[in-house]
């Protein structure tokens, strides 16, 4: 565990965007939040209280996890790949660390270290917002920034999503590590060129379409797994200017922690990601160098 | 008693180009063992082999163990300068030091502190602002530092001035080297290392063309200076090679009747880099 903490912490000694991304974008919220027209803001404000300060909460947090999943992508295809490239291989192999403990490392920082980063600066940029935006924009939003039961929610939330991110992009996170691995150069054109191929190569000779089908499914098909629409009393409805708005009361219905973990998709996902990690680990004992 | 390090037909293919050719050796414990070949003869493949760095063909075991396999457990008894400058730039002095202090257990901070302490380098500092000499030198201090059975060096004072050179080697047999300790070492400069080598292995065109003491060359091989006219009759006692020098040639033999070369002129033993030059050019067969 001893040895696993010290390689966490030379990620972030190599890789200051980790914390460093997070700041700056929670800083220039804070500073919109300071000196930006938040009065102006166009909210309807006939919407319950609840649902403004949990779309305020889902704005912030949603836009620190895009961010991060762009950024864990990046560090996925370049961590080994990095060491390869300016030979310190050479070092890092000096040391009693086997190359499962490296790349499970990477790992573990791409899926679980970078989330929790990306989470923490979100819940403090939220929280300095609130306290800007309840006195400078009292007569609107101000008002809607102080729901325990929110807070709560969205601290659930974060968790539950990056864990079952952790399960379902496994083996996507499995394969930019072999990429990374393996690649002499240029390890973006590396990752994007296999499944392209495949895809083509698939339409070309039995004009079906199953591989990007099941691409698309990997990349976008988690939101319909981890979440159901629990209908009903689940959902609020507001009258705005003659239109109806349907918003959740609340995220506990809507969590489906039960479906994503009894399907086989997932666990077919997990399958890949095991074996992609074997292959990982055995390029990155057999590749020295470039 | 087994050998530290014992290589049986090692052998490694980079595509056509046989890097390493059925090579034997074998080094044991306690020695300083120069690994002397010209550029592109395996000299690099072989330590990389050795230190569980890639894959190969034959047997060779390291401190008992298969270097690929078992490369982790290896490297807590062994350490190893790979190459110069392969410190990250990004690293910072201070934290090489804490990283390795956390994940070595051999690693004593304190010799690497004081090492350290003796240069001009200052803990905050990155690889990147630093010279390649002063990166050779964090590296040094960091190996030096780990209490290992076997350490290996791949041309460790590249970079490093003519005073940093002999103060390594200096450090290296006084406060570093003791009876429990061997040293595997290549490197260009064969005249600097070579007072403190106790064995040599020349490689050429990935095989080994040499395995033996110093003082097994002391009794093994001869060279003697000939005057040129005299030079006929001394190559009858069959030298396996010759250089001109100075109006004079000298011959080179390898287990010499030395009554008989004395009557031809001054015998005395090769150094270890004319040993090579007259090994590779013309007795490697």
């Amino acid at each position: 565990m001893n040895t696993y903490n010290w390689l966490i912490r030379r990620e972030f000694w190599e890789n200051r965007a980790i914390w460093m991304m997070p700041a700056v974008i929670g800083a220039v919220m804070i500073l919109v939040a300071l000196f930006g027209q938040v009065n102006q803001v166009s909210i309807p404000l006939q919407l319950p209280s609840q649902t403004i300060g949990g779309g305020f909460l889902l704005a912030v947090g949603g836009t620190f996890f895009a961010v991060m999943s762009i950024y864990s992508t990046w560090y996925l295809l370049d961590c080994l790949y990095a060491d390869r490239k300016d030979r310190s291989v050479l070092f890092w192999k000096s040391m009693p660390i086997s190359d499962t403990v490296t790349v499970m490392s990477k790992l573990a920082n791409a899926l679980i270290v970078i989330p929790l980063v990306y989470f923490a600066a979100a819940d403090l940029t939220a929280l300095v917002m609130a306290f800007i935006l309840s006195v400078r924009a009292s007569s609107t939003i101000g008002g809607a920034m102080w729901h325990a039961d929110l807070w709560l929610q969205m601290q659930v939330l974060w968790l539950y999503v990056i864990a079952a991110s952790a399960i379902w992009y496994l083996p996507l996170a499995a394969y930019l590590l072999v990429v990374s691995a393996w690649a002499k150069r240029a390890v973006m054109l590396w990752s994007i060129l296999p499944p392209i191929a495949l895809i083509l190569v698939e339409r070309w000779f039995f004009g079906t379409h199953v591989i990007a089908n099941q691409l698309g499914e990997r990349l976008l098909g988690i939101a319909g797994l981890i979440f159901r629409d629990p209908e009903g009393s689940a959902w609020a409805t507001t009258v705005v200017d003659n239109d109806t708005i349907r918003t959740p009361v609340s995220i506990w219905g809507f969590l489906n922690p039960g479906g994503f973990l009894s399907s086989p998709e997932t666990w077919i996902g997990v399958a890949a990601g095991v074996a992609l990690i074997a292959a990982a680990i055995q390029l990155r004992r057999r590749r020295s160098e470039m | 008693m087994t050998a530290l390090i014992e290589a049986r037909e090692l052998s490694k293919k980079y595509g056509a180009h046989l890097a390493l050719d059925r090579a034997n050796f074998s080094v044991q414990t306690g020695r300083i063992v120069g690994l002397i070949g010209p550029n592109g003869a395996g000299k690099t493949t072989a330590l990389r082999a050795i230190l569980g760095l890639t894959a190969y063909e034959g047997q060779l075991q390291v401190l008992g163990r298969e270097p690929l396999r078992d490369r982790t457990e290896l490297m807590r008894d062994a350490s190893f300068i790979a190459d110069v400058a392969v410190l990250p730039a990004w690293l910072r002095v201070d934290h090489a030091v804490d990283f390795v202090a956390g994940v070595h257990p051999r690693f004593r901070r304190d010799r690497a502190v004081q090492l350290l302490a003796k240069t001009q380098i200052t803990g905050k500092r990155r690889m990147r602002e630093l010279s390649k000499g002063m990166k050779t030198q964090v590296h040094l201090a960091l190996t030096m530092a780990i209490d290992a059975k076997l350490l290996v060096l791949d041309e460790p004072t590249l970079g490093l001035d003519i005073l940093a050179r002999s103060a390594f080697y200096d450090a290296l047999v006084n406060d570093y080297m003791d009876e429990t300790r061997t040293i595997l070492i290549t490197t260009h400069q064969v005249e600097e290392v070579e007072n403190l080598l106790t064995d040599v292995l020349f490689i050429d065109k990935g095989r080994i063309v040499l395995d033996s003491s110093l003082d097994d060359i002391a009794t093994r091989y001869a060279a003697v200076a000939v005057a040129a006219d005299r030079a006929d009759a001394a190559r009858a006692e069959k030298p396996f090679f010759e250089r001109r020098m100075l109006g004079k040639v000298v011959l080179y033999f390898e287990h010499p009747d030395l009554e008989k070369l004395a009557g031809f002129g001054e015998v005395h033993t090769p150094s270890v880099a004319d040993l090579f030059v007259a090994k590779l050019s013309g007795g490697a067969e």
